[in-house]
C-alpha cells in the first residue's frame, strides 16, 4: 500500500469551489474524461447534507510498466482504453465542507486507486485576527483542500496463483516469497510486483493532481467572470476543441474502443 | 455540460444538470436545503440512464463497487471478464 498527499488553497469561497467541483468537466485539462453521469443524489433529511454518486468514463491505458508485469491478455489486447470511475461526494453547506471519494471500478485486483478530498471553507478574518489594524478584506473567504490517494495492488493475493485467498500482511508476504512460483511471477516476488505497480500509480498521480487543480482553477475563473453561463460557454468551446461539434459520444460509441494512439493517459 | 454515457439521455441530462446547478447555487447553498425542484427531471434522466447501464452491464459493476469497496481478488476479477 502506498499513499500520496497534497494540500492546496483555492482563493475562492466554498460555495464557488463546491459548485466548480460538480461543474468541472469538461475543462481544457480534462480531455480524457469522456462522459459524466449522476447515478444517485439526495439530501439527507436529518443532516441537510447533499449526497451525490457520479459515474465518469475516462480514457486511460494501463501504463506500459504495469503491462509488462501482467500475464498475456490481462490488461493487454482486451484493454478497451476506457475505464469507469465511481465518485461519491457529501456537501455540508452549513459547516462549509465537502468530502469526495473517487475509485476505479475495474482492474481493482491489479491496482485499486482511491482518491479522497476534503474541502473546507476558511474565513480570512479568522486567520488574520492577529493582524488587527491592517486593512484586510473581511469578505475574503478561501477554501482549502486536502487530497490523499491510496494505492493498493492485490495482484497475486487471490486464487489466480492457486493460493488461498489471503489478506496481505507482512508475515504472509514473507511466506509468499518463499513459496514456489510458476509462470509470470517466477522472476519477481509477489510483494515486489505489488510494490512496483503501486509506485507507478504514485508517480502518475502527482501529475494528475496538479492537472485537476489547473482544471478547477479554470472553471472557477469562468465562474467568477461570467457565472454559470460563463462556465457553460467555456465548456462548449472546450468540447468543440477536443472532439469537434459532434461531441465525444460519437467517437466513443462509433469507434468502439475510442480514439487510438493519442497517448493521453488517465490523469485524474 | 459533460456528456452522458448514453447518447440518448443527453437531452434530458442537460435539462436536469441545468436545473441542478440553478437549485444548488441559488437555493441549496443559501440554506434552502429542503426544496426539491429537480426531482421530476432527475427521475426521467435516471430511468433513461438505468436502461443503458443495465444493457451494458455497468449496473452490476456499480453494485460490485459499492459492495466490495475495492476488496476484489484476482479470482473475482477474472470471473467477470
Amino acid at each position: 500500500m502506498k499513499f500520496f498527499e497534497n494540500r492546496f488553497t483555492y482563493d475562492y469561497s466554498f460555495p464557488a469551489v463546491s459548485l466548480a467541483y460538480f461543474l468541472r468537466y469538461p475543462n481544457p485539462y480534462s480531455r480524457h474524461v469522456l462522459t459524466t453521469d449522476v447515478i444517485e443524489r439526495h439530501v439527507d433529511p436529518n443532516t441537510q447534507r447533499l449526497h451525490t454518486t457520479r459515474l465518469h468514463l475516462k480514457k486511460s491505458k494501463v501504463p506500459s510498466g504495469i503491462l509488462k508485469l501482467l500475464p498475456k491478455g490481462m490488461g493487454g489486447s482486451d484493454n478497451s482504453g476506457q475505464s469507469y470511475i465511481l465518485e461519491t461526494t457529501v456537501v455540508d453547506p452549513n459547516e462549509g465542507w465537502m468530502t469526495t471519494e473517487s475509485r476505479n471500478m475495474e482492474w481493482t485486483g491489479i491496482l485499486s486507486v482511491v482518491e479522497k478530498q476534503h474541502y473546507q471553507r476558511h474565513f480570512a478574518e479568522e486567520d488574520t485576527r492577529a493582524l488587527d489594524g491592517l486593512s484586510i478584506d473581511k469578505n475574503n473567504e478561501h477554501t482549502t483542500v486536502r487530497t490523499t490517494v491510496t494505492f493498493k495492488s492485490r495482484l497475486g493475493n487471490g486464487k489466480l496463483l492457486g493460493r488461498k485467498k489471503t489478506e496481505s500482511s507482512p508475515g504472509q508476504v514473507d511466506a509468499e516469497e518463499e513459496a514456489p512460483k510458476k509462470g509470470f511471477f517466477s522472476s519477481l516476488s509477489t510483494a515486489g510486483i505489488q510494490r512496483t505497480i503501486e509506485l507507478i500509480g504514485v508517480s502518475r498521480t502527482r501529475d494528475a493532481v496538479l492537472k485537476s487543480k489547473e482544471g478547477m482553477n479554470i472553471v472557477l475563473e469562468r465562474l467568477r467572470k461570467g457565472g454559470i453561463v460563463g462556465v457553460l460557454e467555456g465548456m462548449r468551446k472546450d468540447r468543440e476543441a477536443a472532439f469537434g461539434p459532434d461531441g465525444p459520444w460519437k467517437r466513443v460509441w462509433l469507434n468502439g474502443s475510442g480514439p487510438k494512439g493519442r497517448g493521453i493517459e488517465d490523469d485524474d | 455540460m459533460a456528456a452522458s454515457i448514453a447518447p440518448e439521455c443527453n437531452e434530458i441530462k442537460e435539462k436536469y444538470d441545468t436545473c441542478f446547478l440553478k437549485w444548488y447555487s441559488e437555493k441549496y447553498l443559501r440554506g434552502n436545503t429542503t426544496s426539491n425542484d429537480c426531482e421530476a427531471l432527475f427521475e426521467k434522466y435516471r430511468s433513461c440512464l438505468s436502461k443503458v447501464l443495465k444493457e451494458r452491464g455497468i449496473d452490476a459493476l456499480l453494485e460490485d463497487a459499492r459492495k466490495t469497496n475495492g476488496s476484489e481478488t484476482d479470482a473475482e476479477f477474472l470471473k467477470k471478464s
